[in-house]
Parts: C-alpha cells; sequence; structure tokens
C-alpha cells in the first residue's frame, strides 16, 4: 500500500523535477522510477536491521554488560553508515544519533553529546556502562523516530542519486582518518556500510548510464573493487580489525579510491538529468 | 660571484635583445621576464610594493579598521587579559594604544645597546613602514564579567558566542576577554605588529588562539569600478554590503548611537562578531554548478543575482517572487538579508578574509572564511542574520568552528587619548590625558 504511494508520488516530483533540465536525453525520468523504488526497499530493510540491532546494543548498555555492548558496536553502526545521505535528511536526528565530541564545544562533557559516540565513549575509554542508561534510551528512542519518518518519506531522486557521491564525501571528510569510531578504533566497519551503501545507488542506476558511457561505469566499479580487495584484508571472524591496524600504504588505497569516486559520482545527478 | 654572473646575465641580453631601449621595444610577449633580468633581479629579492607608505591614521570618533577599506591580509587575535586593577587596565589600553599609534605611523624604534635584545623584530626592516595597517581593539563579554568593577559598564548587548545548530566550536579557537583586528597591505606586516604588542605587554595579556586571512587582489579596472573580492567557495563576498562611504548610514548600522539603550561610554564604538568558518572545499568543488548558485542565491561568474541583472550591484525583487522559483527561499543571500523594509534593521558591515591553514586528519584543505562584521546592535545584526541562516543549504559545505563577540569601543581622540578611556572613566577611574 504504502509503496504504491510512494511510487505514484515519486513519479510525479520525477516527471515535474527532471524532465525540463535533463543532459542526458537518453535517460527518460520514467527510467529512474524503478531504481529509486528499489532503493526505497534497501532503505527499509537497513532500517528495520537498525532498529533491531540498536535494541539488542542498547539492552546491554542497560543491563550493565560492557563486553556484549563493546562487541556489538561495530556491527550496529552498520546499517546506519549504509542508509545515510538518507538518515541525514532529519538533520536533528543525526545529530543525537551520530554527531562527534569534536561537534560540541565542550566535547565528551557537553550535554548535547549524545548518540553512537556518547556511548561509545562511556563503553570504550571509560570502560563502563555507567551513566550510560539515558544515552541508551535516547539513542533507541531516536532510531524509532528515525524509522517512522523515513517509513513515511517520499525519497527524493536527486538526494538518492546524490547520496552516491555524498557518502564518499562523509568518508573523505571526516573518516578517513579514523576520527569518527575514535574510542573503539570500529572505523573499518562503518567503511564497509558507507562504501556498500555508495555502491547499491550505483548499481541500481548503473544500467541507465552503462548505455551512454561505459568507460565511467568500468571506472568507477574498478575502483568499488579497489576498496573492497582492500578491506578484505581486513576482514576477522566476526567483522573487521581495529583501524590502528589498517597500513599507511592502504590507507592512501583507500584515500585515492574515495577521493576518485567522490569526483566521479559526483556527476552521477547531472548524467542522469537530475538538477 | 654576483658581479661575474650579473655580467653574464648582461652579456646574454646584449646578445638576444641588443642594447637599452631598442632591446625592450622587441618582443612584448616576454615583457615581464626581461623586466626582471633588465633590473639585474636575483631570485631571493624582495617583492617590490609601491604601497608600503599608504597609512591610516589611528585617531578618530571612531577605531580604524571598521569602515576602513579591507587591504589584502587580515588577522584576529584573541587575547586573555590579566589585568585586573583599574590602573593595570589604564596601563593595558595605554601602552597598546602607543604600539598601534607607533605601528600605524610607522618610524624608527629606538637603537638600544647591542647587548641587550632589539626593541623590535625588525623583520620589516630598520624603520618600519605603515603599510596600510589598522589595529582595532575589542573586548569580548569575558573582560567585563570577570571584573566586578566593570561589570556594571558592559555593553547592553555584549554576550558570550553561543553555538548555532551547524557550529563545532573549537574550545580552543573561540572567545577571549581582548581581540586585535590586525590588517594591512601584507601578512608580514600584520605579523609584525602581532609581535609588537606581545613584546611589550607580556605580563598584562597572553595570547590565546589567532586566525590569519586573505583575500585576493585585483587588477584596477579601467573604469575606476569597484568588485567585490571572492571567497574560496569562488563567489562574490560582499555584494551587498551597506556603503561604508556614506556616514549617515553608517551612523544607522554600525556604530552606537548617542541616547540609545547603550551605556554612554561606547558612543561611536560597535559590535563586532568574529567567526572562523570552515569550506569543504573538495566537496563544494564537486558539486554542479547549478547547485552552487542555486544554494548562494547569485550567478557565480559576475555575482549577479537570479533573474535578470549583470553584476553584483543589481538587486533582487524578492516580492516579485514568493515562491522562490527565481531565487530559492533558502538561499544564503535571501535568507541572509529579506530586503524588505523591517529586515533594514538586521544589516550587517562584513569586513571577511579568507584563511587557509594546512590539511585536516582526513588529508583534506583546511581553508575557509574569517568572517568580521560590524554592527551598532548585536542582537539585531549577526546574531539574527545568524539564526535566519540556520538551516540553509550552504550548512552541507561549511562548519562554524571558532569566533567570538566582541565590542570595539570608540576611537582615541588625539595623541593624548587611548583607546578605552571613556569606559575607564564611566567606571569611575580618574584618568589623566597627557601627551
Amino acid at each position: 500500500m504504502k509503496l504504491k504511494l510512494v511510487l505514484s508520488v515519486s513519479l510525479l516530483t520525477l516527471a515535474a523535477a527532471a524532465l525540463p533540465r535533463m543532459a542526458n536525453a537518453e535517460v527518460a525520468p520514467l527510467d529512474l522510477v524503478q531504481p529509486i523504488a528499489d532503493y526505497k526497499i534497501y532503505v527499509s530493510e537497513n532500517l528495520e536491521t537498525l532498529v533491531t540491532d540498536t535494541k539488542a546494543f542498547t539492552d546491554a548498555v542497560k543491563a550493565g554488560d560492557v563486553d556484549k555492548a563493546k562487541s556489538l558496536f561495530g556491527s550496529t553502526r552498520m546499517s546506519y553508515e549504509a542508509i545515510e545521505p538518507i538518515a541525514e535528511l532529519f538533520s536533528d536526528l543525526d545529530g543525537s544519533i551520530d554527531s562527534r565530541a569534536d561537534d560540541h564545544e565542550k566535547a565528551e562533557k557537553d550535554p548535547e553529546f549524545t548518540g553512537f559516540h556518547r556511548i561509545e565513549y562511556g563503553l570504550f575509554t571509560e570502560n563502563s556502562t555507567k551513566d550510560l542508561g539515558p544515552f541508551a534510551d535516547k539513542l533507541m528512542a531516536d532510531v524509532t523516530e528515525l524509522n517512522k519518518r523515513i517509513t513515511d518519506l517520499t525519497l527524493p531522486p536527486e538526494k538518492v542519486v546524490g547520496g552516491a557521491a555524498a557518502l564518499m564525501e562523509e568518508v573523505a571528510a571526516t573518516k578517513i582518518s579514523g576520527e569518527e569510531d575514535r574510542y573503539s578504533h570500529t572505523d573499518l566497519w562503518d567503511f564497509k556500510a558507507n562504501f556498500d551503501g555508495s555502491r547499491k545507488i550505483f548499481d541500481l542506476v548503473r544500467p541507465l548510464v552503462e548505455k551512454e558511457d561505459s568507460a565511467f561505469v568500468t571506472k568507477v566499479s574498478g575502483n568499488f573493487d579497489t576498496v573492497d580487495t582492500t578491506l578484505a584484508k581486513y576482514k576477522t571472524a566476526d567483522g573487521y580489525e581495529l583501524y590502528d591496524k589498517l597500513t599507511e600504504d592502504d590507507r592512501a588505497v583507500l584515500a585515492a579510491a574515495v577521493n576518485t569516486l567522490a569526483e566521479d559520482l559526483s556527476t552521477l545527478r547531472g548524467k542522469l538529468g537530475l538538477n | 660571484m654576483t658581479t661575474n654572473d650579473n655580467k653574464l646575465v648582461t652579456t646574454r641580453r646584449n646578445v638576444l635583445f641588443g642594447v637599452g631601449a631598442a632591446g625592450s621595444a622587441l618582443a612584448t610577449g616576454l615583457t615581464t621576464a626581461r623586466a626582471a633580468e633588465k633590473q639585474g633581479g636575483q631570485v631571493t629579492d624582495a617583492p617590490v610594493s609601491d604601497k608600503t607608505q599608504e597609512r591610516q591614521s589611528f585617531y578618530g570618533l571612531h577605531q580604524a579598521g571598521i569602515v576602513t577599506p579591507r587591504p589584502a591580509a587580515g588577522m584576529i587575535a584573541s587575547f586573555h587579559v590579566l589585568a585586573e586593577t583599574p590602573a593595570d587596565v589604564e596601563r593595558l589600553f595605554r601602552t597598546l594604544s602607543g604600539r598601534i599609534a607607533f605601528l600605524m605611523q610607522g618610524g624608527t624604534p629606538p637603537e638600544l645597546d647591542d647587548k641587550l635584545p632589539p626593541a623590535d623584530s625588525g623583520l620589516l626592516g630598520p624603520v618600519v613602514p605603515p603599510d596600510n595597517l589598522t589595529i582595532t581593539v575589542s573586548l569580548g563579554s569575558s573582560f567585563f564579567d570577570d571584573r566586578d568593577w566593570l561589570a556594571p559598564h558592559k555593553p547592553a548587548r555584549l554576550s558570550r558566542m553561543k553555538a548555532s545548530r551547524n557550529d563545532a566550536l573549537d574550545a580552543d579557537l573561540c572567545h577571549g576577554d581582548l581581540a586585535l583586528q590586525i590588517s594591512s597591505n601584507t601578512p608580514d606586516t600584520n605579523i609584525h605588529a602581532l609581535r609588537d604588542v606581545l613584546k611589550n605587554l607580556p605580563d598584562l595579556m597572553v595570547l590565546r588562539w589567532k586566525q590569519e586571512g586573505s583575500v585576493p587582489v585585483l587588477p584596477p579596472k579601467p573604469d575606476g569600478a569597484h568588485e567585490s573580492a571572492r571567497n574560496f567557495l569562488g563567489f562574490r563576498d560582499g555584494s551587498a554590503n551597506p556603503d561604508a562611504n556614506n556616514a549617515a548610514l553608517m551612523d544607522k548600522i554600525v556604530w552606537v548611537p548617542e541616547n540609545g539603550t547603550e551605556p554612554e561610554w561606547t558612543r561611536g564604538g560597535s559590535y563586532q562578531a568574529v567567526r572562523i568558518i570552515r569550506n569543504f572545499v573538495e566537496r563544494w568543488d564537486r558539486t554542479p554548478l547549478g547547485e552552487q548558485e542555486r544554494i548562494i542565491g547569485r550567478k557565480k561568474a559576475t555575482g549577479a543575482p537570479h533573474g535578470g541583472g549583470n553584476t553584483e550591484h543589481d538587486v533582487p525583487d524578492y516580492s516579485q517572487d514568493p515562491e522562490g522559483t527565481v531565487t530559492p527561499l533558502d538561499a544564503h543571500i535571501r535568507l541572509a538579508n529579506f530586503r524588505t523594509k523591517d529586515s533594514e534593521a538586521n544589516l550587517i558591515l562584513r569586513r571577511p578574509f579568507n584563511y587557509s591553514n594546512g590539511v585536516s586528519k582526513s588529508g583534506q584543505l583546511e581553508q575557509g572564511l574569517l568572517f568580521i562584521c560590524y554592527q551598532a546592535d548585536l542582537e539585531k545584526g549577526f546574531i539574527t542574520v545568524q539564526r535566519q541562516l540556520d538551516g540553509e543549504p550552504l550548512e552541507e559545505y561549511i562548519k562554524p568552528i571558532g569566533g567570538g563577540f566582541f565590542f570595539t569601543p570608540p576611537g582615541p581622540q588625539d595623541e593624548s587619548d587611548f583607546v578605552g578611556r571613556t569606559l575607564l572613566e564611566a567606571a569611575g577611574h580618574d584618568v589623566v590625558r597627557k601627551s
């Protein structure tokens, strides 16, 4: 029911917004309807996982089980990181769920500092769940609210397609340095999720671009492959090595791939005739 | 060696181009290269400027550096002040004013016994050129709050800067008891001035943070027209700035008026808002031009508003565009200035510089805007404008990380006067004017 409604609204938005400024005559606005609908399903699935995982994670925090909470931290974040461009459409929630200490003037001590990284700080730096209960409750409530808001949201096509590049910009600007998960050093989990989320968008619209510019598709796929191969070296039984295991050389390889992907994917909207 | 080298150069030039005037008439495309050769220029020769004797006056109803046209190089330096008693604060103000007066005038520092450290850093040579220098002194909220005898005299609208929703403030780049805005034709002149101040006031103030900046220099236009400088986003910044040559307008927008709700000692002063705003330039450079122009609300090449007009000085008519079809309702210039009769109360005078600091931990450029603005009413000015801008699409590309709010006292009347005198007198401290 809901999906159908979303679809029809998307169609209208697309027809109105994209048609007059088509940069590429071969891509008709209607061609984007299916990829956007498929992406909406991808987002819904990730949100469902996020709610379930966050429940288990915050339950562990509230039960005072430091080890269990620590072990769930990296994996719980992945479904959020994969759909970050959409999650970020609600900046109030993005701030309370995923802001970092340096977003706040009083850093770790700032009362506005909440969410994943506040709990991460307690678990990994203070090695305790003491006083984390209210943060756990707030995170669970925020994630639930996010799920609700996105379920009701019509995804703007330019935000979806632009999201492929936006994810790379996130990695390039604030993650490649290992600053994101600075207490737990689980950054490689985030990387994996960011890349997967970006590649998902690219793969969905890929057939539309392939006809026109197969060299572009080959280049972008090649860079995603480079990232996968590099990250695969750090795979462990239940996730990824800590960030400090990442060698300087591999970090450079990832940085170059991220920058190139950001450059190339920034043209994706234009190639699809989106503003 | 040098002499021989010069001879070699001369000989080669003579062979290539003939001697003297005949030579210089040749090959106009090579003028620059040949000019250097002709003067016998060496790689490490100091670059030449004909502007080192430009001079601004320190004295007047208002401090210099506010309506003074912005030169190419600027700096904000913020200090913790240790002077607590009226006597020490007076010594601080007097010494600071004395140094500023000398540096803005230029001249020869005293020669000392060479067994002593020199009086001047010497980085501008034995004779200090004025080089269009201004140093503008401003006081932070904490300067008043931390001194019982000054607290009752705090400017009515002076507050400690609070974080806006997109801010990620770094405590080490925020606030301060006293701020100096130093601007001149070259970064070196600003650094020289800062080092002079530090050397002369070691016991009364301690440097907390500083940010240097610059603006791109343009060749003069044949018709004498002025253009706004560009920021690091590549857009003109300052197009809608109020006319600083219009004294009546400045009285309205910039200077604290007579008979207002402010303490009498503040008359002729102004509120200064400083923001260090990082720009994510890599990401910006990967943003479609059309989106950049929608986010800002102007054409990038010309600075003209959307929907007609060829220059940055053309004024958009929002009354004809209530839906935002021409200029999006959330475009930066539209949120910053509604251009209504009411919004005239929120006008500010901007005087920003671009800054570039190095490389972030993520390997991206640490650069952005050293935003500085002046207004008669901080709340109606910057604070209101920033509130209007909260949530703007530009936030995805910018991150304010530092700055502070300050009050810039009125200027010193003459050589017997100093910045801050009116405040000391208002606080009941007996000040003797001496020349």
